[in-house]
Formats: C-alpha cells, structure tokens, sequence
C-alpha cells in the first residue's frame, strides 16, 4: 500500500505542479500589444522603439506570429476574447475580421488627426473602407509587374517590354522560338490574383450590379488560353517548378511576381544580375494590377484605444513610412514617402509605383476567400478546355450567388437553447444508454474496484478534451455557424441536416471523398506491407548496426514537413528533378507529377508512404521482441524453413499488432491532409483534393463551421465503417475480441 | 537464443545491398537537408544540385541564432514535450492496463466507445477545446498546452494490445505474492511493456516536440513560442531564408534523434519470453 500512496501523491504533485505554470498576466494601463506576422513581426521592434522613445511611459509589446498558422492564431484570439491591441492584417482578410465584428471603427479618430488619407494610393485606401468607415489604416502595400530576362528578351529582338495585349503575345511567340526548349511565360492554371489582373485589364468588374461582366470573362479566358494551345505557358508541369531555378534556366524568362522578388533573385541568383528587368503588366483596355500589402487594425477588445489609435497614425504616416521601406523593403501606401531618393531613384521600382496608381483590391465581402477559391476552379475548368469560356462564367456566377445569398432566417434564443440542449442530451444518452445496457456484472469475474483508479486521469481528460469537443462540433454540424456567427451567437440557427444534403451536391467534397478512398485503398495495403517487410529486415539476425538501420528508417518520420517537402518538389520538378531525368535516361518523356491530373494523387501517395512507413516499423519491431525465442526453437527441431517460420510463428504473433497497425493505418489515411496541403493545396482541378483539406479549408479559410462539423461526420462515418468491418474480420479470425 | 544460423555469401550480399539502398532512399532528404544548411543562398536553388555544398557557409545557423532566441525556445519545447511525454505514458498505460487486465462492468463497451472518439478527425475539435480551456482559465498555460494531449485513445489501443498478450499466469502469481495492483502495474507489466512503452515515448516526444499549430494557438506572448513556432515566426511571406530553415529544422530534429536513439535500445528481446517460463 505504501508503494501505491507513493505514487498518487507523485502524480497528484505533478498535476499540481502544471496547475501553477500559469503565467502572470499583465495589465500596465499605458501597454500596447502588436501582433505582426513573420519578418514584419520581427523587425516592427525598431518602429516600437522609436514610438517609445517619442511617447514616454508607454511600452510596447510585440509578437511575432508565423504566417503558417497566422489565420486561424487571430480566429481563435477574437473568438477566445484575447485579441490584442494593434493587428497586422493582410488586405484580404479585413472583410472576414469586420464581420466577426472585431474591428474598431476607426472615424471617430480621423477628423482630429493630422493623417491625410487622400495621400494613400487608392487601392490600398479600398481595403480599409467600408461603407464609408475606416476599419483599418495601410501599413504597406505590394503589387505584381513582370519580371523578365532582357537578354533572352534582346535574342528575340526586344529591346524594351511590350506595353500591351497585343504585344505581349507577339512577344511570347518571338520569345519562344528565339530559345530551345521550355516555355515563354510562367502562366499558373489556378491563380485567381494573376486571372484577376488580366480580367480587370480587360474591362472586367467583380460584383458590381452582376457577380461577372459577361464577356470580359470569356474575352479574359480567351486571350489566356491561346498562351496553353501555343504551349507559351504550360496547362501542366507550371505550378510545381522552382521558379528561380525554371526563370535562370529559361525555361520560363517571364513571370509575374511582387517586389520581394527583387531582393530574392539578387541573393539566390547573383549570376543573373544585369540579365533581367521589371516592366509594367502589359494593358488591355486599362491598366490594372493587384494591390496587395497589409493594414493595421485596432481591435474592439482593446482597453487603450487612444493609445492605439496614436501608433496607427504613426505608423501610416508618410515620415514613417518611408523609414520602414528602409527597414524591411515593403513599399510605402502614402504616395508622399515615394519622394524619397531611396524609392524615387531606383529604376526597378519604377514599374510598381506605375502599377500602384491603378492596381486594384478585390472586393470587400466576407466571403471573398471562398469566391476566389471559386474562381480557381472556373478558370482552370476553362483554360484546359473541359467547358467553354460561357459556360465556365455562368457556373461561377451562379456559384458566387450561392456563396454570398443569405439566410434572413431567425430563430429565438429559447428555441435554440432547447434544441442545443436536446442536441448535446441526445449522444451523451445514447452513450450511458449504450454503457449501462446489458449485463451489469464485470466479464469474467469479480469487479476490481480500482480499476477506476486507473482510468480515471486518461478516462477524465478526454471526457473534458475529446468527448465533450465531439458533442460540441456534432451540435454545430446541423447550424448555419459561419464566420458572422464566430463572436455572435445570436446569428447562429439551427438547419437540421441542410449541410449534410448540401455536402452531397458539392462536387468538391465528392471529388475529396472519392479521392480519401483511394489514397486509403492504395496507401494503406502498401504502407502496412512496407513496415512489416522493414521490421523483420531490421530483426534479421544477420544485421548488424540495428541502431544506425532503425534510426535510418524512422528519419523520414521525424523530419519536419517542411524539409520533406522541399526535398519531394525537387525530386518531382517537371524541368529537372530526379523522376524526370530517370524517365529521361530510358527515352520516356518528362512528366508533370504534381500538376498532372492522373498522377498527382499516385505522386502525393508515394511521398506519403515514405514518410509513414518507418512509424509502423517500429511498431512492428517492438512488438517482434515479444515473440519468445523458444518458439522458434521448437518449430527448428521440427525442421521448419524461414518461410514456415514466418507463417507459423511470426504472422499469428503479430497478429494483435497487425490488426492494431491496420485499423490506425486506415483511421490516418482517411483522414490525409498534410501532403495535398503543403504540395498542391488540393488542384490540379481538386484530383489531389481531400475530405479533411476541403473541412479544413472550409473551417478555417471560409469559416462555414457548421459546414466543416458536417463533413467531419461524414468521414467519421466511413471511417467507422471501415473500422468495425476490420474489428468484425478480426473477430472471425480470432473469435475473442 | 536460437541457434545462429549460417547465410551463404551471396545472400548476406544481397540482404546488405537490399539494406543500403533502402537507407540510401530514406536518409537521402535528411543528408539534403543537412547540406542545404551549409550552402550559400545562390547554391540552393539550381538546376544541377551538388549533394555537398561547395562552399561551406555556417551563415545559416548564425542567421537562425540571431533571428531566435534558440535557448528559450529550447527551453519551453523541452517543458511541453518531455511532461506531456512523461504524463501520457503514465496516464494511458494505466488506463491501458485496465482495460486489458483488470475487470470492471462495461470494459469492453467503454473501450469501444474510446475507439470510436478517436474517429472524429481532430481538426473539427480544435475551437471548442480552445474554449474550453479559456473557461478553464488555462490559455497561455503550460497545463493549457499539455493536459488535452495527454492521454490519447491511440496510445492506449496500442499498449493494451501489447499488454493482452502478456500471460495472466503472471499476474496470478504476483497477486498470490500479496503485490497490489499498482506494484503490479508499476514492477511488472511496465516492465515487460518495455519495448511498446520505448515506442510510445518516441511517438509522443516527437509528435509535441514537432507540433506546430496548437502550441501557436494556445500561447499568447512570444516568450512562451515553442521552437517550431519560433523558427516558423523567422519566415516572411513571400521571402525564405532556405538555408536558415533547413538550420532550423536540423537544430529541431537532433534532440528528436536523441531520444529514438535511447529508446530504440528497449527493443531488447525476450523479456516477456522469460518472465513466462520463470
């Protein structure tokens, strides 16, 4: 007994001990708190400090958060009620924070400010206005012109970059011919920034009267496609090559990109300097480029919003922003701060400052990041031919409709209240129901009363953690919860099973739900065979070295994804990876594996085994050290061979393990998600999309909740399906389960 | 131990060149990644890469010491993965010896139950736990950060499948010795689990020690960034320092190969095998 006391109270200290690992929190009255992303989160320290120094007594705090993850780090802060003070926002985000009502309108500062806000470029001005409110001020913006290589440029016979259309296409054609192999212009399929410039050039409107103008689309569609047809721009094999690399090569000697590719091919490609320039994008019937950058907000939770509102001002004047192009390079959103020698005498700026004039946002609305994921869509459906132009901008105006109708639906706090409460009641009773039914004796004899002991600490944590969650996100699967919902629940209702019908008529999700099974189909089969042929490789008693050979094989599980998918890119370029040059060498032609339709998913499967496998292997070699050497022994005297070995012996001893590798394998292939998520995001034309990529980016990205909650029910149920089929065969084949 | 057998030459040969080119294909993105973080930025991107750099450059590494402080952040993923480590093995061995050894009415309905939550893909779970802990007042907390994944249905599917197969003969006899069953969790069948409590240390080290999104949500101040997030933070949005990510990611990955390295000796064969006959 005294062993047993011994160890509860270790575990109660330790428990008690993480209790108090809660930090202090800080409330000075004159703090600020910023969040700014990656670099920007870095570097606006020395703009902090300048502030302090100006402003006495005031401190200021500054976090920096990583983009990956960026997103969804400022949904849950405004949705837990910890947002900051002061927020870098990207230009594309401000709608979404606006109508999760957690920005503070910002007019009641400006007449008593010095700030002139007729000094931002218009595009930067249209991001922070709506309705005629300011929700944020411009802290620096970018935009996209050409890059291209003057002396591919020059063999073609230009001397300067064409300035229209027309010109552009001569010159690709010129471009291409005047150079052996590749392409003339790195045109992406589904890149709705780089279509966008090319529709508003045109003529085009978003959203104004009609979701589309009607024939600016086509004639966008038209101009782009002829670029595929002529093989100027590849339809496959674009999105996947290492742009630095293709554009040194000249295998694409013109692409678009924003300013920070200056600094990027100076470091990357020294060898390149003096051999390439920026030019204005070539017009259409107007000029047009995309404003990018980012603002900052003020948040509506903030308690010190004098304070905040003097560092905005501060930071979005022309003095100011001057000095942060000094700082980091971003392009000032005041036109004053261009005056500058810095800014005003560097001619490869000059294109921008002439695409800043008239580079436009895209539309406020809320739901614009699900619009553009659209418009991804469409264009791609277009450009490789599958419908025409017409029919491609009448699906996705109608689609656009869809996606910004609104429900005026309303319904009492009372009735949702009940049903809430009905809702949560009625898994949580099922579940006792299903618990206390039947025999109310243990199995197998008398009841161990501290059994209890032992579940409780792992039985309670995921009661609290995973159980309650479950319930939670059930309730949400049948509301319309969006992104007006997050911090309001009054504009939540109940749908019933509206999402799981919707779901149904979403080509998206059954083009990911088609896509999971197969990757589950072929993935798991290869995967669990590939760990157990490792793991008895590794035990063979002929090896030596079996730390150095476990270790090799367990690598590719704990390396970052991050380096694994930079390594798989490479090996899968379209222009010289090593799956390319292999085919090369025996006379195949060279592939597109990430960006052909057929072969991306083949391609994503193979990436993923290899970095899977070594993780069942180890079970696998575990569980191999618990088949007694005896049995062996007895099975040699009877003169068994290696092969009766492993059939008689080791299959049926793993048998438990191999059952549980195989029902885990199954349950994390089904729910694949990281490798189309940081190699295709899902293209070409959603074959490499996912159930869990589309949930997530319906969750995270577009904020349909209740949408997402559905889907995660869906693949629930498949994945219970194929579960309890495996716990049913393996109950057949052991009959003690 | 069975009688060592024989292996003719060309069947060691084959085995070994079989072994080799399968270590050359899985360690191959980490040697690249080792290589990269020593090149110099014009080095990284090009049409013919070399395996080594040709000119070394530690600029790299020194970028990454003066863009993070390395220490603290060391520090606070030392924190987060070795308790929450420590707590999940302790917390799901002892659920899982339940469930494999002990009998209480509803066993096997409450173990198929646990199976069943684990179905519900966790992306859809994140928001209400997040709530939760901020009702809970954990936000910003290490016990925030490491109680939800502290016990996990997955750890204690696979430790009760390898302690079902552990004879009850065992047990019997420990029980008649007047051991209670604590000792006989804690002196007994952690022992004999060696080898799956060796692999779920590994799994779960690594899996806080790699984790990304949770520790960035949960903590609010900078100083509390775990190293993932931290190195993550050091990327702008279109700029990537190649050379200091791989810096990074090899500086992450190195205490992750410590400890598989001091766990994988716990495959040690025939415990079990032993503990039965004795």
């Amino acid at each position: 007994m005294a062993h047993n006391f011994k160890y509860t109270v270790k575990a109660l200290a330790l428990c008690a001990l993480l209790g108090f690992w809660r930090a202090p929190a800080c409330a000075e009255p004159q703090q600020l708190t910023i969040w700014a992303m990656g670099a920007e989160g870095k570097l606006i320290r020395q703009a902090a400090e300048i502030f302090e120094k100006r402003n006495p007594g005031v401190k200021i705090v500054t976090q920096a958060i990583p983009w990956t993850g960026a997103h969804e780090k400022l949904v849950t802060a405004v949705v837990g009620d910890m947002a900051p003070d002061i927020s870098q926002m990207g230009t594309t985000w401000m709608p979404e924070f606006r109508a999760m009502n957690a920005l503070q309108p910002l007019n009641g500062f400006l007449p008593s400010s010095p700030l002139d806000t007729n000094d931002f470029f218009p595009g930067a001005r249209e991001s922070n206005l709506y309705k005629d409110q300011w929700y944020g001020l411009p802290w620096y913006v970018d935009t996209r012109v050409m890059y291209y290589r003057t002396d591919l440029a020059a063999r073609a016979g230009y001397k300067k970059f064409p300035a229209d259309w027309g010109g552009f296409y001569e010159f690709s054609k010129a471009l291409k011919s005047a150079k052996d192999g590749g392409y003339a212009f790195a045109l992406p399929t589904n890149d709705w920034q780089i279509f966008l410039m090319f529709y508003w050039q045109n003529g085009g409107e978003l959203l104004k009267g009609a979701p589309l103008t009607a024939g600016k689309f086509e004639g966008t569609i038209d101009y782009l496609k002829r670029f595929f047809d002529e093989s100027l721009a590849p339809l496959e094999g674009g999105n996947d090559t290492d742009q630095l690399t293709a554009f040194e090569s000249g295998y694409f000697p013109v692409f678009i990109s924003g300013p920070w590719m200056i600094s990027q091919l100076e470091i990357s490609k020294p060898q390149l300097n003096g051999r390439w320039a920026t030019a204005p994008l070539p017009a259409g019937q107007r000029r047009a480029s995309f404003m990018g950058g980012c603002n900052l907000v003020m948040f509506r939770s903030s308690p010190n919003k004098a304070l905040a509102w003097k560092f905005m001002e501060f930071m979005a004047g022309p003095e100011m922003q001057a000095k942060w192009y000094a700082v980091s390079g971003d392009l000032p959103a005041s036109r004053k701060a261009w005056n500058a020698p810095s800014l005003a005498g560097d001619s490869r700026l000059a294109p921008f400052r002439t695409e800043l004039d008239t580079a436009k946002a895209p539309p406020q609305v809320p739901e614009w990041e699900n619009i553009a994921g659209s418009i991804n869509d469409a264009v791609e459906e277009a450009v490789f031919g599958r419908v025409t132009a017409g029919a491609a901008r009448e699906k996705l105006s109608a689609r656009i409709e869809k996606i910004l109708a609104k429900s005026g639906r309303k319904q009492s706090a009372a009735f949702k209240l009940t049903l809430a409460l009905l809702l949560f009641l009625l898994p949580v009773g099922a579940v006792v129901l299903y618990l206390c039914r039947g025999p109310r004796a243990a199995a197998g004899g008398k009841f161990q009363p501290i059994a209890v002991l032992f579940l409780l600490p792992a039985v309670l944590i995921l009661a609290i953690f995973l159980f309650i969650p479950i319930v939670a996100s059930f309730i949400a699967s049948m509301t319309n919860w969006n992104m007006y919902g997050v911090n309001d629940w009054t504009k939540v209702v109940f749908v019933g099973l509206e999402n799981y019908f919707g779901l149904f008529g979403d080509p998206v999700f059954l083009a990911g739900l088609r896509n999971t099974l197969v990757f589950a189909f072929i993935g798991v089969p290869v995967s669990v065979t590939l760990s157990l042929a490792m793991a008895l490789a590794l035990n063979a008693q002929l090896l030596r070295a079996k730390a150095f050979f476990r270790v090799a094989y367990f690598i590719p599980v704990i390396t970052t994804m991050v380096a694994v998918a930079m390594i798989w890119r490479w090996l899968y370029n379209p222009e010289f990876g090593l799956f390319n040059l292999a085919l090369g060498y025996v006379g195949l032609p060279a592939q597109g594996w990430l960006s052909n339709r057929v072969l991306a998913l083949p391609s994503l499967i193979l990436m993923a085994v290899w970095k899977g496998f070594g993780y069942n292997t180890i079970i696998f070699v575990a569980a191999l050290q618990s088949i007694p050497d005896s049995l062996y022994e007895s099975i040699a005297l009877d003169g068994a061979n290696t092969r009766q070995e492993f059939w008689y012996i080791t299959l049926p001893m793993l048998r438990n393990t191999a059952f549980f590798v195989i029902v885990m394998t199954t349950i994390g292939y089904l729910q694949f998600f990281a490798e189309p998520y940081i190699m295709t995001g899902g293209g070409p034309l959603n074959s490499t999309m996912s159930v869990v990529l589309y949930m997530y980016q319906q969750g995270f990205k577009f904020y349909n909740l209740g949408y997402a909650s559905a889907m995660a029910y869906i693949l629930f149920g498949l994945i219970f399906a194929f579960a309890s089929l495996q716990f049913r065969v393996q109950k057949k084949l052991e009959g003690n389960f | 131990m069975a009688a060592v057998k024989r292996y003719s030459p060309a069947y060691k040969a084959a085995f070994y060149a079989f072994m080799a080119v399968s270590v050359i294909i899985t360690l191959f993105p980490f040697v690249w990644m080792l290589s990269t973080s020593f090149k110099s930025p014009g080095e990284i991107f090009t049409k013919h890469p070399t395996i080594l750099p040709q000119l070394w450059t530690l600029a790299g590494y020194k970028n990454l010491f003066a863009a993070v402080n390395m220490w603290l952040h060391l520090c606070n993923s030392v924190i987060y993965a070795v308790s929450l480590t420590v707590l999940s093995v302790l917390f799901n061995a002892m659920a899982a010896y339940a469930f494999a050894k002990l009998r209480f009415p509803g066993r096997e309905k409450l173990f198929a139950l646990l199976l069943v939550t684990m179905m519900v893909p966790g992306q859809v779970t994140m928001l209400p736990v997040f709530l939760i802990l901020k009702s809970m007042g954990l936000l910003n907390s290490y016990a925030g950060l490491i109680l939800p994944g502290s016990a996990a249905v997955f750890a204690i599917f696979m430790i009760r499948q390898f302690m079902t197969e552990i004879p009850e003969e065992i047990l019997e006899a420990a029980r008649i010795d007047g051991f209670s069953e604590f000792a006989i969790f804690w002196r007994i069948m952690l022992p004999l689990c060696r080898p799956i409590i060796a692999t779920l240390t590994v799994f779960s080290f690594i899996g806080a020690w790699n984790d990304f999104l949770w520790p960035l949500i949960i903590m609010l101040r900078e100083d509390k960034y775990t190293l993932p997030v931290a190195l993550a933070s050091v990327n702008g949005q279109y700029n990537t320092d190649w050379a200091l990510l791989m810096a990074g990611a090899v500086v992450v990955v190195v205490p992750a190969v410590i400890i598989f390295l001091m766990a994988q000796k716990h495959y040690i064969k025939g415990i079990a095998a032993g503990a039965v006959k004795g």
